[in-house]
């Protein structure tokens, strides 16, 4: 076997790009611990009935699997929340509400939604706010994602784009469609497949009103305008209250000055089953694919025993390293001098080099590349 | 601006002509040259003209924002991007065809399928509870059933002509297909007012030519 080669999807980080690495999550963890978040380090490796109850089935099946040794599934980490999920409805069962928690950990999966995303190792930087159930709540997390954003120069690149599940989710309400049609109809509307969609609805003989609401749906992205037209075209109860709250949220980002920044997508409805109100995706100029997720799941930590809303987001580090990584210029030390220990003699070296580490100076210590 | 994948052949020049209509317009003298990478007269969109299974590879990194290809590339293909407009050109028809049409639903063991589309058949049979041997072939699958290399086919029909002149029929039609404009999932949020035009424009186009 040649041992040369690295499993697909395996990478390894090298100088300037392992510091800008670094540096990207020292600042993410910089700006959660700013908002109050508390950092939480989970097990790499947990039953794979976790992520099972955690993911849903269909994401966890991406997961990389083994047996223990009494026979039991695990699995290495295919995602975080799962975890604190759990700690935060065992463990942390009696701390006070809200509770902030981040984390940088990695997570693998055998396979990515997008094949443009052929990492299978990839670090996320996220966070949980877990037993707060307003708009604020939901405020907090879309603002610290933008901060972060922000803080590590993508300030004019990024656009987090928002919806609510409830919207989609009220339009089927009052329709009898099995799982499997169900999920037809979410991936005909995630993709924006008008031209699918229209045949589907034809051969299930959508009702009227509900048929062009969803042929709509599938086009409305953009800003307030969306927001104003779903209003005026989706009536049911469901669903204009998720557009109330949606429109809540927006005006409040209007407010601040933030809506370049954002973007209204009542299209996405990738993980329907997952989020229970907000959803929002990160795209950053320069990636095919989106970087980051997040949203509202109030009903996970119900799966734990312990019922209560949580709303949170992960942003990939490896894709955001890639943007940076493609601006920055490669640099050896850091910008700082670095001195070049050169006695022959092993004290005197020993000691001028201890002197200048005392004063956190950067040394170089010549080393002979010949054996003796 | 804004960077369309073409996919060449087949769908290339019915491609060109309803961009044309839609105010997109290369120049005769990019058409004429052997370029696989041209602007359009406004410089607002490059062109980049590759195979057809390369279209959703692009659009899907990112690297074209949008493309003009088949839904039976994109089917195969399973590459995650949106689909917002069915452009109507280069129609056709996905089928299962073969010599003998009651060679699918008599017992077999295993049914040999030859195609250039193993995705879209293994998914197809294995709906329908047939087990199926796949034979991934990259042209002329017409002549495998002919040669014994396989029972069955699944490919693209047009005309039907091709699996008449080589003893084939129809057994089932999968499904229809036609050039889809595919757009990446980051472009059309981050790009949404240029992507948004080009839509529109397309959208307009096809409105006028079946008006007309």
């Amino acid at each position: 076997m040649l041992l040369s080669k690295l499993p697909s999807g395996m990478r390894y980080y090298l100088g300037a790009e392992a510091r800008l690495r670094r540096s990207v999550e020292d600042a993410a963890m910089a700006v959660f611990e700013g908002w109050s978040y508390e950092e939480v380090i989970t097990p790499s490796v947990d039953y794979y009935a976790l992520f099972e109850q955690g993911m849903g089935p269909a994401e966890a099946q991406a997961s990389f699997r083994f047996t223990d040794s009494d026979g039991r599934m695990l699995s290495l980490r295919p995602d975080v929340t799962s975890s604190v999920a759990r700690v935060a409805a065992t463990l942390l069962a009696e701390r006070e509400r809200p509770l902030r928690l981040c984390y940088a950990a990695t997570v693998f999966r055998q396979q990515q939604q997008s094949h443009a995303e052929w990492r299978r190792e990839n670090t996320q930087l996220g966070c949980e706010l877990i037993g707060g159930g307003d708009n604020s709540a939901d405020l907090e997390v879309l603002l610290l994602a933008a901060e972060i954003l922000n803080r590590i120069g993508l300030g004019e690149k990024f656009v987090l784009t928002i919806n609510d599940v409830g919207i989609f989710n009220g339009l089927l309400a009052d329709l009898s469609l099995d799982d499997a049609a169900r999920e037809s109809l979410r991936r005909l509307v995630d993709t924006r497949d008008i031209a699918q969609l229209q045949r589907f609805l034809d051969d299930h003989s959508i009702p009227g009103p509900i048929r062009k609401s969803l042929l709509r749906l599938a086009q409305l992205t953009g800003k307030r305008e969306v927001l104003e037209e779903a209003q005026s075209l989706i009536t049911n109860d469901g669903s204009s209250l998720s557009i109330a709250k949606l429109f809540d949220l927006w005006k409040v980002i209007e407010s601040l000055g933030m809506k370049n920044s954002f973007e209204v997508d009542l299209a996405d409805v990738s993980s329907l089953d997952y989020y229970t109100g907000l959803s929002f995706k990160v795209f950053v100029r320069g990636v095919g694919y989106r970087v980051g997720r997040g949203g509202r799941y109030d009903k996970l930590a119900a799966n734990f025993g312990q019922s209560e809303p949580a709303v949170g987001f992960v942003l990939s580090l490896d894709s955001l390293v890639e943007v940076l990584g493609r601006d920055a210029t490669p640099n050896g030390n850091n910008g700082q001098e670095t001195h070049s220990i050169v006695a022959k003699d092993a004290s005197v070296r020993f000691a001028e080099a201890l002197k200048r580490r005392a004063n956190h100076e950067h040394i170089r210590i010549q080393v002979s590349t010949t054996t003796r | 601006m804004i960077t369309i994948a073409i996919s060449k052949g087949r769908m290339q020049d019915d491609a060109i002509a309803l961009l044309a209509k839609a105010g997109v317009r290369l120049s005769a003298e990019s058409l004429a040259s052997r370029k696989l990478a041209l602007e359009d007269e406004s410089g607002e969109y490059r062109f980049i003209f590759v195979k057809p299974g390369d279209v959703p590879v692009y659009v899907e990194h990112g690297i074209a924002d949008c493309g003009i290809v088949g839904r039976d590339v994109l089917l195969e293909s399973e590459a995650d991007v949106l689909l917002p407009l069915d452009l109507g050109i280069a129609r056709c028809r996905l089928v299962v065809a073969a010599t003998d049409p009651t060679v699918i639903t008599r017992a077999f063991g295993m049914l040999r399928v030859a195609t250039k589309y193993s995705r879209i058949a293994s998914s197809h049979f294995g709906a329908r509870g047939i087990p199926v041997e796949i034979i991934p072939l990259s042209g002329s699958v017409e002549l495998a059933p002919a040669l014994g290399l396989s029972d069955a086919i699944v490919d693209l029909v047009e005309t039907g002509r091709t699996l008449k002149e080589n003893g084939l029929t129809v057994v089932e039609v999968i499904t229809e297909s036609t050039g889809r404009l595919v757009v990446n999932r980051a472009s059309y949020q981050l790009k949404a007012v240029e992507i948004a035009r080009l839509t529109n424009a397309l959208k307009n186009a096809l409105e006028g030519a079946t008006a007309a």
